[in-house]
Order: C-alpha cells, then sequence, then structure tokens
C-alpha cells in the first residue's frame, strides 16, 4: 500500500527528480494548454510568435547591415540566429519566473512536484524555438544562405541551450520567490546584457580589453554554438563545445539543487 | 498501529511573517547597509499536534476562522511540510481542499478534466478510460466542450469533485465543500462520500456546518489556535464548542 512519511524521503534533489517523472503527464498537458493558449485565440499566434525577431532583425539589419557589412557575410542570418538563441533563453527564464510568481499559487493548493511550472516554461519555448528554426530555415532558403550539414549539429546547440535555460530558470525561480523584485532587476539586466553580447554586432569591433571581458559574459559562447552552424556553415570547435555543454551543465545541477533545497518553503511562501 | 491510516507526531507547522512590506531584494539591501536586519515574527498555524485515526474512520474537525484546520489538512495532503514532527500516511489520498486547483479557466471542460487529472496525480491514459464516467457524474455533459470560463461557479465545483473523487481513495480529505453545487448535487456527492466511507475510505472533514459534521462523524477533533482543544464523540465535543 502507498505510504507517505514526512520523516523519511530520500534528498530532496532526488525526490524531486522521481516526482517529476510520476507527474510527467501533468508537465506534457501544462505545455499544451501553453500552447492552445497562446495559438487558439488567433490563428496568427505562429506569426506573431515570428515577427518580432524578424522586425527586430529588418531594422537592425537597415540600421547596422551596412556598417557591419565587411565584418560579416550575410549579416541578417547572423542577427537572426543570434536573437533567436538568445530571446530563447531570456523569454524561456522570464516565462518561468513569472508563471512561478503569478500561477504558482496551484503550488499552495495542491501537492504537485515543485519544478512542474518551470519545466514547462522550458519545454514551451523549446517548441517555439523549434518553430522559430523551421521559420529561419525558409528564411534562410530566401537569402541565398548556404545550407550544409552542419545544421545536423543543431539538436545538440539546442539542448546545450534548453539545459542552461532550465538551471537558470530553476536559480532565478527562487530568487523571485524570496525578493519579488527579482523579475525586475533581471529585466533590467537582460537589457544590458543584450549590447554586452555580440548579437548584432561582430566581437572584432570591441577594444581588446572589453574582449576579452566577454570571456565571462557566459551568453557569447551560448550564442556561438547555436550561430556557427547555421551561419558560418561549419561544426563549432570541439573546445567550444564542451565549454557550452559544460556551462549548461553546472547551471543546471546548480539551480536544481538549489531550488529542491528550497523547495519546500515555496508553498508557504508564495 | 497496522491499521492506522493518518497519524501526525508533534506537528509544528510555521509560517514566518514579515513585518515590513513585500520582501525585496531592494529592501534587503537598504536594510543590509543600514546595518538593520528584516524583522519578522514566526507563527505556529499548528503547534506540536499530534493524533492518529484509523482505518475506515470519519473524522471531523472544527474551530474558529484561522485555528488552523486548512493548514492542517494541507501538511496531510503533502501541499507544505511540517517545520517539525511527523506526518505518515498509508494509502492514496484524495485531497478536495479547493475543488478544481490547476483549472485553466480558458480550456473545455474535456481538456480540464485531463489536466486536473494529472495535477491529482493520475496519467493521460487512465483519465481517458474513465471519462465518461467523470462527465456524467457532474452532470455538464452538454457543456463539457465549452471553455470553462463560461461556467457558472457550481459548475466548476461539480466538474472539479468529479474528477477528483471519481476513483475511490483510501483517504478522503475534505475542507468545507460540501456546501457547493445545487441541492442535487449535494446530495449526490454526499452520498458518494458516504458510499466511500462504508467501503472502507478514511474521511476527514473540515466544516463549520455542525448538523453536516453530525451526519457524517462520530468522532471530533476540536482545533483552537493551532491546537488540539479537544477529542471526542460528536454530541460532546459540538455541545462543548456551541457553547
Ligand atoms: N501562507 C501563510 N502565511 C502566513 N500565515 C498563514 C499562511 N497560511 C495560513 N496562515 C495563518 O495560519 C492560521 C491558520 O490558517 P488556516 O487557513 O489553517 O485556518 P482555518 O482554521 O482553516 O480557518 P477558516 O475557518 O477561516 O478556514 C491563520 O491565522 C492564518 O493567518
Ligand atoms: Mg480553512
Amino acid at each position: 500500500m502507498l505510504e507517505y512519511d514526512s520523516a523519511k524521503r530520500p534528498p530532496p534533489a532526488i525526490d524531486e527528480f522521481f516526482q517529476l517523472i510520476r507527474y510527467r503527464d501533468l508537465i506534457f498537458l501544462m505545455v499544451e494548454s501553453i500552447l492552445k493558449n497562446r495559438y487558439k485565440r488567433s490563428v496568427l499566434g505562429v506569426f506573431w510568435m515570428l515577427l518580432n525577431p524578424l522586425l527586430q532583425t529588418i531594422v537592425l539589419s537597415v540600421a547596422f547591415g551596412t556598417m557591419f557589412k565587411s565584418s560579416i557575410p550575410s549579416y541578417a542570418v547572423y542577427l537572426l540566429t543570434g536573437l533567436l538563441a538568445w530571446n530563447f533563453i531570456t523569454q524561456t527564464t522570464q516565462y518561468a519566473m513569472n508563471s512561478m510568481a503569478y500561477g504558482g499559487g496551484l503550488l499552495k493548493r495542491v501537492y504537485i512536484p515543485r519544478a512542474t511550472y518551470i519545466i514547462a516554461a522550458v519545454g514551451n519555448g523549446l517548441v517555439n524555438l523549434v518553430v522559430s528554426v523551421g521559420a529561419l530555415l525558409v528564411i534562410i532558403i530566401f537569402l541565398h544562405h548556404e545550407i550544409t550539414w552542419a545544421w545536423l549539429f543543431l539538436p545538440v546547440s539546442i539542448v546545450i541551450l534548453a539545459i542552461f535555460s532550465l538551471g537558470l530558470a530553476l536559480f532565478l525561480s527562487t530568487a523571485s520567490v524570496f525578493f519579488t523584485d527579482t523579475v525586475d532587476i533581471y529585466q533590467v539586466l537582460i537589457q544590458a546584457l543584450f549590447f554586452l553580447t555580440p548579437i548584432m554586432y561582430p566581437p572584432s569591433i570591441l577594444p581588446p580589453e572589453l574582449n576579452q571581458l566577454l570571456a565571462l559574459n557566459p551568453f557569447v559562447i551560448l550564442i556561438e554554438v547555436f550561430r556557427i552552424p547555421i551561419h558560418a556553415n561549419h561544426l563549432p570547435d570541439f573546445s567550444l563545445v564542451v565549454n557550452a555543454a559544460s556551462l549548461a551543465l553546472i547551471t543546471l545541477v546548480a539551480g536544481w539543487v538549489l531550488f529542491t533545497s528550497k523547495a519546500d518553503q515555496l508553498a508557504y511562501r508564495l | 498501529m497496522e491499521n492506522t491510516a493518518i497519524q501526525l507526531n508533534d506537528v509544528t507547522v510555521r509560517f514566518r511573517i514579515p513585518h515590513e512590506k513585500i520582501p525585496t531584494l531592494q529592501e534587503y539591501a537598504i536594510r543590509w547597509l543600514k546595518r538593520r536586519s528584516v524583522s519578522f515574527s514566526d507563527f505556529n498555524a499548528l503547534n506540536n499536534v499530534s493524533f492518529s485515526i484509523k482505518q475506515g474512520a470519519t473524522v471531523g474537525i472544527i474551530g474558529a476562522n484561522g485555528a488552523g484546520k486548512s493548514t492542517l489538512l494541507k501538511v496531510i495532503s503533502r501541499v507544505i511540510r511540517p517545520t517539525y514532527g511527523r506526518v505518515f500516511l498509508r494509502g492514496r489520498i484524495a485531497p478536495l481542499l479547493e475543488l478544481g486547483a490547476g483549472f485553466d479557466y480558458e480550456m473545455t471542460g474535456r481538456e480540464n478534466i485531463f489536466l486536473n487529472g494529472a495535477v491529482l496525480g493520475f496519467n493521460r491514459k487512465d483519465i481517458a478510460s474513465r471519462l465518461d464516467r467523470i462527465v456524467e457524474f457532474s452532470g455538464i455533459s452538454e457543456f463539457i466542450d465549452a471553455p470553462i470560463r463560461t461556467y457558472s461557479s457550481g459548475m466548476v465545483a461539480r466538474l472539479g469533485f468529479a474528477v477528483a473523487t471519481d476513483v475511490q481513495p483510501d483517504i478522503l480529505v475534505i475542507d468545507e465543500i460540501l456546501s457547493v453545487g445545487d441541492v442535487e448535487f449535494q446530495k449526490k456527492s454526499a452520498q458518494r462520500i458516504l458510499q466511500y466511507s462504508n467501503n472502507g475510505s478514511t474521511i476527514l472533514v473540515v466544516s463549520h456546518n455542525p448538523s453536516a459534521i453530525k451526519q457524517l462523524c462520530n468522532d471530533v477533533i476540536w482545533l483552537q489556535h493551532g491546537l488540539i482543544k479537544m477529542r471526542g464523540s460528536v454530541d460532546d465535543i459540538i455541545n462543548y464548542y456551541s457553547s
């Protein structure tokens, strides 16, 4: 017979993992419901989602295209791939934080694994990213940019991005429950970081001192790992992949341990 | 001890109530700069509560607003973990704390049955196989494919009750939801609870309605300020409580 003993429990980091597996159907249904809510209301839902980075690309291409023409071939592709990776990470983490802060009331009313919302947010982000990559393919064909076998590396890049985003989302969601202004602070940080990350410009335009600082910006290698196979048409360097994957895994493990160790307090605090 | 369904040993649930407004990082930073710590007070919603309930028993819980009744049911339903002490349960628990927790009001009744079922820990296949029965019990089959934002509150509650109680649980925990729905549905839901009770489910009911408690339980626990004030037969406790 099923038993629950609050005094006998595996360590939270392990317990939460197995609970999530038990509740996997809930995660799928939540992702489904997020997607349905977004797309059901307007048939143009997908279009709107794609329109945003597309408009950004057009505006920025017009503004900076000529400036970087010599240093970046196919500027539009460079920009668009950078934006997709950037938007995936930032939007997913923000969405996770918000759904924890505003939708997390459910955690106070019934038992579900505490990370359910966060995993669902990343799942939702992944679906959107895959749809965007499909649209990107169409645009790239339209722009006559070369498409090579390097594209087959993309699933690995996407998994790395997703692992990193999940880790960061776990960290931020924990913080946002304890400090309600985390959402605002993160928003500001992201805006600043956008300009400190080579998304719309090549790293080469930075003065050498700043260029060294880029090594401290974790977003740089994550974006590179996604951008190189599409824009530069070759596989990313092995060392770059190892660095990006390690960064992602370390972030996930740290975020997971932090989140699960605080998870019991969430129902008290939300 | 073989036939214990629910057991609490010295369970304390402590809420930390900050004295200042909302906790923000900014606030903490300012305080840290001023070398002042953030002040808060601890409040025990449950204070060293111990009791056990035998399998198959139906126990009522009464007490004033804020006495800790809902907190007690939450700690039993695993929604919150005890700050101190131990909660032990034997069997599958069906919590009826708030009906339709996890309902998505943009989605249809049918979709919400799956969603709410998953929230309660059932998998999709399982729900699919019981869907017709759930819809029938809820009595809103005509509207099952309409978004539930178009439902009345009673209809939402019916649906929530139908999902949560479709399979007989070993332990059923009920927080003041006996009065939802119209007379017909109240009868129907009371009948289902009674049937589960007769079939051996352990039932824990919180209600402010003495006649509902009298109808269902023999054994009553009276909570006051997070402590068990008294436990005993329904007539005794209700007498003391109302005087
Ligand atoms: N999340 C929380 N944070 C701080 N205090 C809380 C929280 N939840 C409950 N409390 C406090 O715990 C006490 C018990 O609350 P509880 O909801 O268990 O009361 P109750 O007996 O169910 O009351 P009612 O009859 O009104 O439903 C109350 O004083 C309440 O203020
Ligand atoms: Mg209550």
